[in-house]
């Protein structure tokens, strides 16, 4: 399907590149439904990581505004394109992550893992300002399945159950179910301490 | 998936890499002024939603900056004349950045008394 006039307008305007204001409404347009679309292609039953997603998608709109002329509006809808191609850079950063998950979740037990979220629990002890803590983890974790995995971490919970439930693992085993949360942690708890050290500790 | 609403915040991030717009700039504004979007918001007169909208706005043009400023501001809904005080310091600040990489801490300290006198 070739693009819509609306998608073939907003082409224009980009390669022209004498708009400020295109790209911005060519995003506010097609983000959303961009990121819904590769969640659909990459199928809900997974354990999708959103972080990941939104990446995706981001990068196919910001690669899309640098360099327009790669799209033919002849031959496919400006969504389809920009879906097609997130969708594509979605499955290499998954599977890149999955070989580096892999690799270490077999390496850290679960004693690692709360080590590791010693620096954000400190946070709250050592006297800094919780709102600020609060304000901070908002803006690290924009993503409202992160951010209650991370307050489920804040407030200590070490069952597999509740994170389950909020990364949608319902058709797993145990074993997958448990492998799925510590990566999903694991990663949460890399973002976390490298922030906590760039905002509160630098 | 159901609840999962994305926002323009994490593009808006992702956009501070590519030179063509805003956000990088205006990122490194908010940052050395320690201003998030809702104070810089404040500064610009608009809604603080509007915030991630403008750092994905191209550069304004140097040929055209009154013009491409003033439809940056009519899309935010942002005061004009502010707007383009904040994208020329924020711009400022970018290129003196850059050429301060290679520089002495005596040229950045000459650099940044220069840049107060100005203000006043």
């Amino acid at each position: 399907m070739k693009a819509t006039a609306e998608e073939y307008a907003f082409h224009q305007r980009i390669c022209a590149r004498d708009d400020p204001i295109a790209f911005a409404q060519l995003a506010e347009q097609l983000y959303s439904p961009l990121v819904q679309d590769v969640y659909k292609r990459a199928g809900y039953s997974h354990p999708l990581d959103p972080a990941l997603v939104e990446e995706a998608v981001g990068r196919a709109l910001l690669d899309y505004r640098d360099q327009p002329q790669r799209y033919d509006p002849q031959r496919m809808s400006l969504h389809g394109y920009l879906a097609m191609a997130a969708f594509r850079d979605y499955q290499n950063a998954q599977a890149r992550e999955s070989r580096i998950m892999n690799r270490q979740v077999s390496l850290f037990d679960l004693s690692v893992q709360e080590q590791d979220f010693a620096e954000v629990w400190n946070l709250f002890d050592e006297g800094f300002n919780v709102d600020d803590i609060w304000k901070f983890i908002d803006e690290t974790f924009p993503d409202s399945v992160e951010r209650q995995m991370v307050e489920l971490i804040i407030n200590r919970e070490r069952s597999i159950e509740p994170y389950a439930r909020l990364l949608r693992l319902d058709g797993l085993s145990d074993d997958e179910r448990q492998g799925q949360v510590q990566q999903v942690k694991y990663r949460i708890a890399k973002r976390l301490r490298r922030q906590i050290r760039r905002r509160f500790l630098s | 998936m159901s609840n999962y609403q994305p926002s323009l915040d994490r593009l808006a991030q992702l956009a501070r890499e590519r030179p063509g717009l805003l956000a990088g700039p205006l990122h490194l504004y908010q940052e050395q002024e320690g201003l998030d979007d809702e104070q810089l918001a404040a500064i610009l007169k608009c809604d603080v939603a509007a915030i991630p909208r403008l750092a994905l706005c191209g550069r304004p043009r140097t040929t055209h900056f009154r013009e491409d400023v003033e439809r940056i501001a009519r899309y935010i809904q942002a005061d004009m004349l502010q707007l383009a005080m904040v994208i020329r310091a924020a711009e400022s600040r970018e290129a003196l950045g850059q050429s301060a990489e290679g520089a002495s801490p005596t040229l950045l300290a000459a650099r940044d008394y220069d840049e107060d006198d100005e203000d006043e």
